[in-house]
């Protein structure tokens, strides 16, 4: 972190100031970009940074500059923690502490690399130099996540160093907010927080709604499950969040915004709170911003721990100090919405790609994407792919080229069954609809929905039965409690799906399912409540056998569900070594040493002990 | 002044009413219950719902709190909005089993049973719909109750499920709850409340023993203020019924006032 | 009762200008002090920010990062699944609360243990299976369960005592430095 003293009183001060950092700026320099998002973090990131940190202060020798930084969320999560190496650009992944020693000597002071920390095409065997090489990374196209794993989040000078609030500066000093409001309309910006609303007309509704004062709010409460976008772009890049915010905030004539951060994310908090004060303190936030004249400022508020607050209404029920509560949007919060005044909600990715469509302008923007979904998504690919972490690719990508050409394919190499997006609002798509373009409106066709940009891979082994009670369970626990259609109705949805995977699924559930489903979209008062049963829908839609089996037979087709498939050992595999007829609980095993055994399936309560413990895999779900 | 269309009746409405209101006005009946005039209408029960045309499509909207902003046309009778109306009640009558209102109202609208189970013991035969509540806020001012919790297991209590402190035993919950979950009774010296464990002194008649109200109801209507409410309770301790006996009896025993004197 | 050491509630209060709006955050201040939200501290709220009780309960309730209850020092999650459960994992569960003062989902009296019975952990080979301060501890009698906690309780009891005997070292040693100090400056 750093505290800088300047304050830019003008665009041109920023312009100088930007070319005084680019000059100051020794490209000879080696530095060490150590990820420090939440991911690496987890698996002794800060091991790594404090040993890279060290060997720099102990080096005498000064013709060798090292910097050492902490940089956000590369978005290869399951692969780190990750370091890079410059000049090169050099990728490692999967550092340990001990490897420092090997990486500081070989590739930060020797310029070699060390091959065993590099990454490795499973098919070609070739390994990656840098990032580029990676096909993870290579098919992305990054606006949103460009800084993600360059700069350090908690120094505002990198930020401004790579172009940084020079959307601002054009924003404040050559266009009025009209030009600003035209610009985003005109670039086809839609929400990225799930409902897809056009940007620009939104900003036109707030611009033109009557009263004082105005407000200016960031969704930050990401709370589908599997979704983890928002928590490395605030974590990596809070500026850019804040730097739209700003633009924002102008183009309605705002004074005030709040960024509203789900509370299970400290670092977030931690970093926005870092900027925030950064951006005041050069001027670039709070009173007469660049000496425009515009004043505006920000404040953080944490969520309470509640799934429904990512809802608009419900959001600024929290920021009034109620519960979080939606109400109807027969009048738009757009026009009445945080204190009953005008209000511009939008998501932090949202936000996030404003200041690069000023800077850039609106027909850069457009010319990527399809034609009704333009520019480029954060998706977090998530379960059983090979790859996992966030992607960011044009709109129009097909689902395969995301989940085979970047995600690597299928873990094990299974049979891909299908493909969850939307988080609980959404649905499964299966493999027939592969080679299909990834857009707000196909998405929506298909039965399933963008949300927020989750994407959950699914492979032969999952019961999509099941898959649709552990959202309704989700949604169960999440749902306020305020209309009764989503209250009653996902509780007896679960209810009858609960019933399914225990094989007392009864003729009519799948009616009694649909039937509910209708009610809720027509009738819950809230989006939470209205797709609530999409999950449900979905896999109706696309896997009916799957229900009618679990209930007509009790059988579970993906040998999922407990007892409703049965564990048989296989005659050929089984050694007869005894040790899953010493584990089983109920002495269900029987057989004489080194033959065969055999599974007694009327003792048999299917807790799968043997299956597990079984070194030769003899054991199998039938 | 807009024309609402209900089920192809031209109704007048005034901008900012609502579709409830200009059915009610017309005679055109929709259920309600967590409707209440006295309060800003808070749309949690979604047994009113109607139908919309939004030119092109139609859209399932809460009568109780629709704005009228211009000309609209309602469908109330859709085969649409009958079920939806039809699956909100059958919900309800799964959660609420033993309320006896419920069941009328299910029968005014033509729905005999549900096909769902009862699925949780939270606060039986309350359907959450927020008028207690709503009611002891807004209009009496006490605040005394809220929701607790969230979602299905959400129940109404006072502040840490304990007797509450703020009730002053006015029983406007129980006047208001459409379901009769709350209950007001009066033992020797108490209102109580129940379920929210409320016990406040009461009042009753120094004459007949008939019970007036609670003295925290009759001390905070009198802190309102208002000549008719000073005059009914404060500082006194008879009920009506004995007044009147009291003050025939001053009129007709002859103590040298004229009736025009005691009317004065 | 407040903690002396604690900040005060009209202290957390000024912190966001006695906001109401700013009400959650503020909860999450008091939470941060004291561990959990004690029913003194929030009625001092509700007159200090000028809201009802009522609407502070439900917001306390309503959230998930609350808690109303203070936690115990350790927490018992005991397998109920159904091979734990075929094992004796119920008896388990009841000489557990007789002998702590528990109950399902609550804490001793001496804010020692707090007790959660949870649906099958995926250990099944160790039933029954208790985990504990995230540690998995299987293969359990009712026996060696009680054994168990009394095991922690008993550790927990000689790290305090041996924390206090350190501390009272050295409070002696300043003591005696302070002394030879004093008596130092008198030789001379």
């Amino acid at each position: 972190m750093s505290t800088v003293d300047t304050r830019l009183e003008s665009a041109d001060d920023l312009q100088q100031y930007r070319k005084q950092l680019l000059a100051e700026r020794d490209e000879t320099t080696r530095r060490v970009r150590v990820c420090l998002g939440t991911g690496c973090t987890a698996k002794g990131a800060l091991g790594v940074m404090e040993s890279f940190n060290r060997a720099a202060e102990e080096l005498g020798d000064d013709s060798v500059l090292v910097e050492s930084k902490c940089t956000g969320c590369h978005g290869f999560c399951e692969r780190g923690p990750i370091v890079v190496v410059d000049p090169g650009n050099i990728f490692y992944q999967n550092v340990k502490q001990e490897d420092v020693p090997d990486i500081w000597r070989e590739s930060v002071i020797g310029g070699r690399v060390v091959e065993r920390l590099q990454y490795k095409d499973e098919k070609s065997g070739k390994t990656a130099a840098t990032s580029d090489e990676i096909p993870f990374y290579s098919a992305q196209h990054r606006i949103v996540l460009n800084h993600n794993g360059v700069i350090d989040p908690t120094r505002i000078e990198e930020y401004l160093a790579v172009g940084g609030y020079a959307g601002l500066a054009k924003t404040l000093s050559s266009m009025d907010p009209e030009q600003v409001i035209e610009e985003i309309t005109a670039s086809g910006l839609r929400g990225r927080g799930g409902g897809g609303f056009l940007t620009g007309r939104k900003w036109r509704s707030a611009r033109n709604a009557p009263g004082e004062p105005r407000y200016v709010i960031a969704n930050g409460d990401e709370g589908d499950p599997g979704a983890f976008m928002d928590r490395s772009l605030m974590e990596g890049s809070p500026h850019s969040v804040i730097e739209g915010m700003i633009i924002g905030a102008y183009a309605i004539g705002s004074s005030q915004g709040y960024i509203y951060v789900r509370n299970e994310y400290p670092m977030a908090v931690k970093h926005l709170n870092i900027a925030l004060e950064a951006a005041r303190g050069m001027g670039l936030l709070g009173d007469d911003i660049l000496g425009s004249g515009f004043s505006f400022d920000i404040r953080i508020n944490r969520g309470g721990g509640a799934f429904v607050c990512g809802e608009s209404t419900a959001l600024m029920a929290s920021l009034e100090g109620r519960v979080g509560e939606p109400r109807a949007k027969y009048i738009h919060t757009v026009e009445s919405g945080l204190n009953g005044k005008p209000s511009l909600l939008n998501n932090v990715e949202t936000w996030a790609n404003v200041p690069q469509i000023i800077l850039n302008g609106a027909d850069w923007f457009a010319s990527l994407g399809t034609e009704r979904s333009k520019g480029t998504k954060v998706f977090s690919l998530v379960g059983k792919v090979k790859n996992t972490g966030l992607v960011e690719v044009p709109m129009g990508m097909t689902l395969r080229q995301i989940i085979f050409d970047i995600g690597g394919g299928i873990r094990g190499d299974k049979a891909f069954k299908a493909v969850q997006t939307g988080g609980p609002s959404g649905g499964c798509i299966p493999a027939t609809f592969l080679d299909e373009p990834v857009d707000f409106d196909r998405l929506t066709e298909l039965g399933s929905m963008m949300g927020s940009g989750g994407m959950i891979v699914m492979d032969e082994d999952t019961c999509m039965v099941n898959v649709a009670k552990y959202f309704l369970g989700f949604l169960k626990e999440e749902s306020c409690g305020k209309c009764t259609p989503c209250r009653e109705g996902v509780a007896q949805m679960l209810h009858i799906l609960d019933n399914i995977t225990k094989g007392k699924g009864r003729q009519g559930d799948i009616e009694r399912l649909e039937a509910l489903g209708t009610l809720l979209e027509d009738t819950a008062l809230c989006a939470l409540g209205k797709t609530a049963a999409y999950p449900v829908l979905s896999t109706l839609r696309y896997f009916r056998e799957e229900y009618e089996t679990h209930i007509s037979q009790q059988y579970c087709p993906a040998k999922e569900c407990p007892g409703l498939f049965k564990y048989e050992i296989n005659g050929e595999a089984c050694t007869g070594c005894r040790l899953c007829a010493k584990k089983c609980p109920v002495d269900a095993i029987s057989g004489e040493k080194k033959k065969p055994h055999t599974i007694d399936q009327e003792k048999c309560t299917n807790c799968g002990t043997c299956f597990d413990v079984c070194a030769f895999s003899a054991v199998t779900k039938v | 002044m807009p024309t609402v269309t209900i089920d192809d009746k031209p109704c007048v409405a005034e901008l900012g009413e609502t579709i409830l209101q200009v059915a009610r006005r017309n005679g055109i009946w929709i259920p309600t219950l967590c409707y209440h005039p006295a309060v800003e209408p808070y749309a949690s029960c979604r047994i009113c719902v109607v139908e919309i045309d939004r030119g092109g499509w139609w859209q399932v909207v809460t009568s109780c709190n629709y704005p009228i902003r211009g000309d609209l046309t309602v469908r109330v009778e859709s085969e649409r909005a009958v079920r939806a109306r039809r699956g909100v009640m059958e919900l309800l009558l799964a959660r609420c089993p033993e309320s006896a209102e419920l069941r009328e109202l299910a029968g005014r609208m033509g729905v005999e049973g549900t096909p769902h189970p009862h699925v949780t013991e939270a606060q039986r035969n309350c359907i959450l719909c927020g008028l207690c509540v709503q009611v002891c806020e807004e209009t009496i001012g006490a605040a005394a109750i809220s929701p607790a919790g969230r979602g299905v297991e959400r129940s109404v209590a006072a502040p840490f499920r304990l007797a509450s402190e703020d009730c002053i035993g006015c029983g406007a919950c129980a006047a208001v709850c459409p379901v009769g979950t709350i209950v007001v009774r009066m033992h020797e010296n108490e209102v109580e409340i129940s379920p929210f464990k409320s016990r406040v002194k009461l009042r009753r008649c120094a004459d007949c023993g008939t019970p007036l109200a609670s003295e925290l109801a009759i001390k905070a209507l009198s802190a309102r203020g208002g000549p008719t409410v000073t005059e009914m309770l404060d500082g006194e301790d008879c009920c009506s019924r004995c007044k009147r006996r009291k003050l025939a009896q001053e009129l007709t025993s002859g103590h040298g006032r004229s009736p025009a004197d005691l009317i004065a | 009762m407040a903690d002396n050491e604690s900040v005060a509630v009209d202290t957390i209060i000024e912190r966001y200008a006695g906001d109401p709006g700013m009400l959650i955050p503020i909860m999450q201040d008091i939470q941060a002090e004291h561990g959990y939200l004690p029913r003194p501290e929030m009625k001092e709220l509700a007159g200090g920010l000028s809201v009802p009780l009522a609407r502070i309960y439900s917001v306390a309730t309503f959230y998930s990062s609350f808690r109303l209850l203070p936690k115990g020092d350790h927490t018992i999650q005991l397998c109920m699944g159904t091979v734990c459960f075929l094992k004796g994992a119920g008896k388990i569960a009841e000489a557990l609360q007789s002998e702590f003062d528990l109950t399902p989902g609550g804490t001793s009296p001496d804010r020692k243990f707090t007790f959660a019975p949870v649906n099958c952990v995926g250990a099944c080979a160790l039933a029954p299976v208790m985990v504990v301060d995230e540690e998995y501890h299987g293969g359990l009698t009712v026996n060696s369960a009680v054994k168990l906690l009394h095991k922690i309780a008993d550790a927990d009891e000689a790290a305090k005592t041996a924390k206090e005997a350190q501390q009272r070292k050295e409070a002696k040693k300043a003591a005696a430095i302070a002394k030879k100090k004093g008596s130092g400056s008198k030789k001379t």
